[in-house]
């Protein structure tokens, strides 16, 4: 009886809603003893299974002078343990007809195989192993040394527009770490000793400050007791977790550089402070992204890409991240125009929303590619293992997977206007140009 | 219509051991067992052929709720010569407007669905949500039969391309891969040409619909629909959005295979700036897709490069010179093509080379242990089983034996032919496809660095140098020749019409142009004034007190510089110098001046390539540079001194440099241009001699 009251009320709460109800990721949460998080999502549909694990230490838990050590240990991660040797770890997940591979941002690391679904009692030994056991010497700590100043050259200093995150974090922030991004700089990676490492390890690699996520073709119950059988015995840390307390001041003025890059077409980057994901102003700054750029009719891309042609490309969207941070707005220039003549066009856009608002049809426009984008955004399992523990993880909700459109669709067409008021200002953001070195006299 | 399911037993064979085995104490030194595999079902697809031609193929999964549309053109690439990027132009073109929707309203009513679009030269795809599935159908079939090319949507995916190629410049992978091209096929081969600013700028509206008009047609289409959808619903509905859509004869052309090389080719693209070097090993093969020795050949360079295997391990994790290294064996329905590929930095490249072509070497001579070829074959198959989670791979092998016209059987037998591979058939297939000692070892990085250590590997040969579009151009020599049909006139005409045509500088009948600049530390003004057309005075201020000063005034000159108390009139070729300076733009009047123009070349101005015109009379010579990319004048030599020119911005319609540098001799000043009056009624007295 009392059932069918529940159905009906929910019946009656879908009919008023045009939105889709987004396919429900059934799953199943615990806690071993020593403090991992575990969480199962079971889909029988493909013999494929996704492992992760999600250590909460990012850039972001680094101090000054060591930075880039929380990326360049992901790197060691993969070096090896006590029972799987040097070089081995990558070929275990091949020959298991797996993937594998990890990033780190400046709140966490992630790690991940997708493995045939016969083959998760590897995956969960491997992770066991370098979670237990890590092994690293000192020819370890040489090569991938050695490897991440490659990558610091290829991903950024070597590509045009590379160092924007760089310049832009490091002008925005003064005493947060948000200050240095993952990559960090030479002078510091060049610094770190295996003894830190191995101190790093101890402190942030422990199970109470992780989160294992299972998701594919699994029973379960097995599953369960596979996680209690190679986790369940790993001791818990001890030492304390460094997590900064520090608060960016409020700004008070802008904060502009110009950037002479190995680039033919001028840039511009203006960044925002703006609240933590999560909360009710980041939805709101969130949508805002996409009013001014997600879509060819978004606002940005009409007025400067299409009617003005001042850009060959725009993007604006709040980078998401644990600590209140930025949002980016991002233009290059199409030939012949100037950073100067898109910045502001970019402003007039901004200054127009901030007077005028949107109208009803745009705000349901904006509604609906909020939608979409929510349904399309876990669709493999190893996009669901990922947003699952990112979840628990940031919000302590991974149910949010599920229900997160509804913080979106509680967005008001007064909300947004307030919020690009309220952030959006000059005093409050930093402005990069980039310009061709060939123009540097 | 047809219609399979396969199951295929996975391939390794694997005992269960019981994971509750309940001891105390776990041993970990054990690595645990597979459990038995799962077998891997590829899932049904099923396919119809509408009347005009097109066939479309649909996997129904209704996991979320969304259906994605991907329609394939399958035509053969074809020499576009002159007009290059006609096709590319087309395909951005196809969804700016129809006879019935402006460029705008397709935009809105996509993004209000919260759909995704997109057309290129050879289709159209887009993804939505169910619930709106039947609008952006309406939307593709109209854009896809009702095609309406406006000039001035052209006229921005122009600037678009024409900014890309521009932007392209910087990117080494860009770089690389265009050049690399060239070097393959040549420029007169379809694979090896490329849109430049000159063909771009060739491209006309009527080219487009010509292009639209012969190849999207139907009957060469192949259409996949996967997602939340019935086979029955996709039918009505493409009957419905694609039925009425006409057939046509597509042409098919025919093109050549390049001669193999007879020995390695160095070549490097110079990028005085480049921290890293990016190296390509390539060179073009016949492997004919969707076959056995495809796949076979697909382990060999899996062992080779395919990931975490002999490339990366030696380059990454053995030396630690790259973040990556891989190489690439693509099978083509035309030419196929090899590329071993990594970023090192600039001290190693040699070195990188070296290994690289060992690596090369070495799978076409050393047997592949058992051990090894297993990891890449467990690889290729996980890949494979893995791939099939998203729905659309089934519709991929669906289209890719369509249009290979190969059997269905290939992706059903996929996995039995990768185990079927031996340590004597890799080896086998290695040295026919692996050509260490016939590539083209193609560097772009920085020349003076790496360009002596890499001449060992040219075999006796020369280094061969290219820029950035793939012409091959002598290092020694500064200025480069111009190819093609470039001429002195033709760069005048651009630049005229770049900085905003010749109607709008002729709108100008008076302009002050107001800088400042510094002198020993002193700040100084200058002001300039014209009145056309033949009134000019220039003014240097310090402190509000004149410097210098010049008026010239139908035929008048005088210079004075009050200060010194000098004043002067002139004559001769100082009268005639000055009076060239009454025009504000020589290259519109540099006949009557008596001027005579001539194109010396492209030389580098500041990094960038421009085109060198000598401007000559009588004994006087001097050389203006025209930025190739953008057209715009960067650079002035003259017996005075050089002069140059940047930060471009319009005014009135026409674009004004806004930063100048003079240099004579040791001095240098920069000005910065702060004010620019356009038609602000001007007096005659302001230029009266007195």
């Amino acid at each position: 009886m009392k059932k069918k009251l529940v159905l009906m009320s929910c019946a009656i709460l879908f009919l008023g809603s045009v939105f889709a109800q987004q396919q429900r990721v059934k799953f199943t949460e615990f806690k071993l003893k020593n403090g991992l998080d575990v969480i199962l999502h079971q889909d029988n549909s493909t013999p494929i299974v996704a492992v992760s694990v999600l250590y909460h230490v990012g850039s972001k838990n680094e101090v000054a002078g060591h930075t880039g050590f929380a990326h360049f240990f992901e790197h060691l991660m993969f070096e090896g343990s006590k029972y799987i040797g040097r070089g081995e770890y990558f070929k275990t997940v091949l020959n298991a007809g797996g993937e594998l591979n990890a990033n780190t941002s400046f709140d966490r690391t992630y790690y991940y195989e997708v493995l045939p679904s016969n083959q998760l009692e590897l995956g969960l030994w491997m992770e066991s192993e370098r979670m237990l056991h890590l092994k690293i010497d000192s020819i370890g700590v040489e090569t991938q040394r050695a490897v991440v100043k490659e990558e610091r050259k290829q991903s950024y200093e070597n590509r045009p527009y590379g160092t924007i995150l760089e310049k832009t974090f490091a002008n925005a922030f003064k005493v947060h770490p948000y200050q240095w991004t993952p990559i960090g700089y030479p002078e510091d990676i060049n610094k770190a000793t295996l003894k830190e490492f191995m101190e790093f390890h101890s402190i942030y690699y422990v199970p109470n400050n992780a989160t294992l996520c299972i998701a594919g073709d699994i029973d379960e119950q097995g599953a369960r007791k596979l996680v209690e059988k190679y986790f369940g015995d790993i001791p818990a840390g001890t030492k304390p977790i460094y997590r900064p307390s520090v608060v960016e001041p409020v700004k008070t003025q802008e904060v502009r550089e110009i950037v002479y890059d190995n680039i033919q077409l001028p840039a511009v980057i203006m960044s925002y402070h703006i609240p933590a994901q999560g909360t009710e102003d980041y939805y709101a700054l969130s949508m805002l992204g996409t009013l001014l750029s997600g879509g060819e009719s978004s606002r940005l891309n009409k007025a400067l890409v299409d009617q003005q042609q001042k850009a060959l490309q725009v993007m604006s969207f709040p980078f998401p991240s644990e600590d209140p941070g930025l949002m980016l707005m991002f233009g290059i220039c199409n030939m012949g125009v100037s950073a100067d003549d898109l910045e502001k066009g970019m402003d007039m856009e901004i200054e127009k929303f901030k007077k005028d608002g949107l109208s009803p049809k745009e705000f349901e426009k904006l509604r609906n590619q909020v939608e979409s984008n929510f349904v399309k955004s876990s669709s493999s399992m190893e996009q669901i293992a990922e947003n699952l523990s990112n979840y628990k993880v940031y919000y302590g909700d991974a149910n949010l997977i599920n229900t997160e459109l509804d913080r979106y669709l509680k967005v008001t067409s007064e909300d947004l206007k307030r919020v690009a008021q309220k952030y959006l200002t000059k005093e409050n953001r930093v402005v990069l140009h980039y310009l061709s070195k060939a123009d540097k006299k | 219509m047809k219609r399979y399911t396969i199951i295929i037993a996975l391939l390794f064979s694997a005992f269960y051991v019981s994971a509750q085995t309940k001891s105390s104490t776990l041993d970990r030194s054990v690595r645990p067992q597979a459990a038995p595999a799962k077998p891997i079902k590829i899932a049904d697809y099923q396919t119809f052929q509408l009347p005009n031609g097109l066939k479309v193929f649909v996997v129904e999964n209704h996991k979320t709720p969304t259906v994605t549309y991907s329609l394939v053109l399958d035509y053969i690439p074809f020499l576009e010569g002159e007009y290059a990027g006609t096709a590319d132009i087309t395909g951005e073109l196809m969804k700016t407007g129809t006879k019935t929707r402006t460029k705008s309203q397709i935009d809105e009513e996509v993004d209000f669905i919260g759909a995704t679009l997109r057309t290129t030269s050879s289709g159209i795809s887009g993804e939505v949500l169910t619930k709106h599935n039947e609008k952006l159908l309406d939307i593709m079939s109209d854009i896809l039969l009702n095609p309406n090319f406006k000039p001035e949507e052209m006229e921005k995916i122009r600037k678009q391309a024409l900014s890309g190629l521009q932007a392209e410049k910087d990117e080494p992978s860009a770089i690389a891969k265009k050049v690399g091209s060239v070097l393959m096929y040549g420029k007169n081969h379809p694979y090896g040409e490329h849109m430049t600013e000159k063909t771009l700028n060739n491209v006309t509206i009527e080219k487009c619909n010509e292009f639209y008009k012969t190849y999207f047609r139907p009957n060469i289409g192949y259409l996949a629909i996967v997602g939340d959808i019935t086979l029955a619903q996709a039918k009505s509905l493409v009957e419905k959005y694609f039925g009425t859509w006409k057939k046509g004869e597509v042409p098919a052309t025919k093109f050549t295979m390049p001669a193999p090389l007879a020995k390695n080719v160095v070549a490097i693209v110079d990028r005085p700036n480049a921290v890293q070097s990016t190296i390509n090993v390539i060179y073009p093969v016949t492997l004919k897709p969707n076959t056995i020795e495809a796949l076979q050949a697909k382990v060999v360079n899996t062992v080779l490069g395919g990931g975490s295997f002999r490339l990366f391990n030696n380059l990454r994790e053995k030396h630690a010179w790259t973040y990556g290294a891989y190489s690439s064996l693509q099978p083509s329905k035309f030419i196929g093509s090899f590329k071993a590929n990594t970023e090192v930095r600039n001290s190693v490249t040699d070195s990188a080379m070296v290994q690289i072509l060992h690596e090369m070497k070495r799978i076409g001579t050393e047997p592949i242990t058992k051990d090894e070829l297993n990891l890449a074959k467990n690889f290729i198959m996980g890949n494979f089983g893995r791939s099939l989670e998203e729905p659309s791979t089934i519709a991929a092998f669906a289209v890719s034996s369509a249009i290979n016209n190969t059997p269905n059987t290939y992706f059903k037998n996929y996995l039995t032919n990768v185990a079927a591979v031996t340590p004597e058939i890799a080896k086998q297939v290695a040295q026919k496809y692996i050509k260490p000692q016939n590539a083209y070892l193609l560097v772009v990085g920085k020349a003076s660095e790496i360009a002596p250590k890499l001449q060992q590997f040219a075999e006796g040969t020369e280094i061969q140098y290219y820029d950035m579009e793939g012409n091959r151009y002598n290092p020694a020599e500064k200025t480069k020749k111009v190819e093609g049909d470039m001429n002195a006139e033709k760069v005048l005409a651009n630049y005229i019409e770049k900085i905003g045509g010749e109607a709008n500088i002729k709108n100008i009948k008076d302009a002050v142009i107001v800088g400042q600049t510094e002198m020993q530390g002193q700040k100084l003004s200058y002001e300039t004034y014209y009145k056309m057309p033949d009134k000019f005075m220039v003014k240097m201020t310090m402190q509000s007190m004149v410097v210098m000063q010049q008026i010239y005034n139908s035929g008048k000159g005088q210079m004075s510089s009050p200060m010194q108390g000098v004043k002067k009139d002139l004559e001769g070729e100082e009268l005639n110098a000055m009076k060239d300076q009454t025009v504000l733009f020589p290259e519109t009047e540099y006949q009557k001046l008596g001027y005579a123009v001539k194109l010396l070349g492209i030389e580098k101005v500041n990094g960038k390539d421009t085109y060198k015109v000598e401007f000559s009379r009588g004994a006087i010579k001097n050389n203006e540079f025209y930025d190739v990319a953008s057209g715009l004048k960067v650079r002035t030599e003259s017996a005075a001194g050089v002069s140059e020119y940047a930060d471009y911005k319009a005014v009135n319609g026409v674009l004004f440099p806004h930063a100048l540098t003079q240099s004579a001799g040791p001095m240098n000043l920069k000005f910065n241009i702060s004010e620019i009056r356009i038609n602000t009624n001007l007096q005659d007295s302001l230029f009266e001699i007195k």
